[in-house]
């Protein structure tokens, strides 16, 4: 007998990071606790650079001040992952999911999560693949297009992952992009030099590939959410 | 099929055992816990650090964040973290106590921890405060039987 797995999808629109942080917070808890099943949060953020755990600062290539001139926030987290960019038209995904229900281990979690931007970047004609080892993320060519940093506690995961589809790319000048010096960010509209369709599609599609590719096959949408029906 | 002979020959004179299936080794004499900490306990003291079958699961380590010598531990509740692969996994102690040593070589060498689970990739020491905690944990035996539980799942 298959096991029917259910994933709860909030979609949020544009949220502010530490609200979203705040919410995540909240969620993994009641994960944990057994209160809630697997969940998705579909979002965007206003312009905001975000460091990980390892708080890699010697990559943000401008002060403190400067974002703040261009409306920019920065925030430091405890996810893996080095510096990156989180802005309008790049659909972020932050599965609050048991890895322990799955059967996934950080490495195969990661994997799919890069799945996910793979499939759906192919929707579109595009070929992007998953990075060499040590450069975890999704590129097309030598153009990074998708980016990943995860936190993992007790086997229930937050953070997530963050696709390019047209995001202002000049943000990304004020940082070395997840660390890694010489290498260009991409997004889906440079990629396909087309007019995309509506974002909102894009965004469902890329739902859609996360629950194909985690084996979800039973999905509750809750549009329109507002944070505080929690 | 001669390797398989030779590595289970090898296996039972130094005391480890080796899946069938996978290859992730498991050492006797150490208590595992089911987040994949083992510990090795000497006297009042233990030693704590992750699984083989963790450090493969996790990918390559590129950085352990390490408590304070001083900072309580509670059983099951985290301790430090690791980094790979993008993503901070949280170590959580088999044991509940004090920690009274920690592996600075990690600091320089996160990579010990998937070189050398068992040794060299030791995270923290550990003041027990009651050893009865160690009731509750698992033998080698009944580890291997859990992470063979664990990766058929998917």
């Amino acid at each position: 007998m298959r096991i029917v797995r259910s994933l709860k999808v909030w979609k949020l629109g544009t949220v502010n990071y530490l609200q979203a942080l705040k919410l995540q917070d909240k969620l993994v808890s009641d994960r944990k606790a057994h209160k809630i099943t697997d969940t998705l949060l579909a979002l965007q953020h206003p312009p905001t650079y975000t460091l990980g755990k390892r708080r890699t600062d010697h990559n943000l290539l401008v002060s403190e001040d400067d974002l703040r001139s261009i409306g920019a926030e920065l925030h430091y987290t405890q996810r893996g992952g080095d510096i990156t960019f989180h802005g309008p038209h790049q659909a972020v995904l932050y599965p609050i999911i048991s890895l322990r229900d799955l059967g996934l281990g950080a490495r195969k979690y990661v994997e799919k999560l890069e799945l996910t931007m793979i499939e759906l970047a192919s929707l579109y004609g595009v070929k992007a693949r998953a990075g060499e080892r040590g450069e975890t993320g999704v590129w097309v060519g030598d153009r990074k297009i998708g980016a990943i940093g995860v936190r993992i506690s007790s086997a229930i995961t937050s953070h997530g992952l963050a696709f390019n589809i047209d995001p202002d790319l000049n943000y990304f000048k004020h940082i070395v992009p997840c660390g890694i010096a010489e290498k260009d960010v991409t997004s889906l509209r440079k990629e396909i030099n087309m007019v995309l369709p509506n974002e909102e599609l894009i965004q469902d599609q890329l739902i859609s590939c996360f629950a194909n590719v985690f084996g979800f096959s039973d999905i509750v949408w809750k549009n329109n959410s507002s944070l505080a029906d929690s | 099929m001669a390797s398989r002979l030779w590595a289970s020959r090898a296996a039972s004179y130094l005391r480890i055992s080796v899946f069938n299936r996978g290859f992730a080794s498991v050492v006797k004499d150490l208590k595992y816990a089911d987040s994949h900490e083992w510990v090795k306990v000497e006297g009042k003291s233990a030693v704590v650090g992750i699984t083989d079958h963790a450090q493969d699961h996790l990918g390559d380590v590129v950085y352990v964040e390490l408590p304070e010598v001083g900072a309580s531990v509670t059983q099951g509740g985290s301790f430090g973290a690791v980094e790979s692969v993008k993503a901070t996994s949280d170590i959580n102690s088999p044991v509940s106590g004090k920690v009274v040593e920690v592996n600075e070589e990690l600091s320089n060498s996160p990579g010990l921890v998937n070189a050398s689970p068992y040794e060299n990739g030791w995270i923290i020491k550990v003041e027990m405060e009651n050893a009865d905690e160690l009731n509750s944990l698992m033998d080698s035996d009944q580890y291997s039987k859990f992470c063979e539980e664990e990766d058929a799942k998917h």
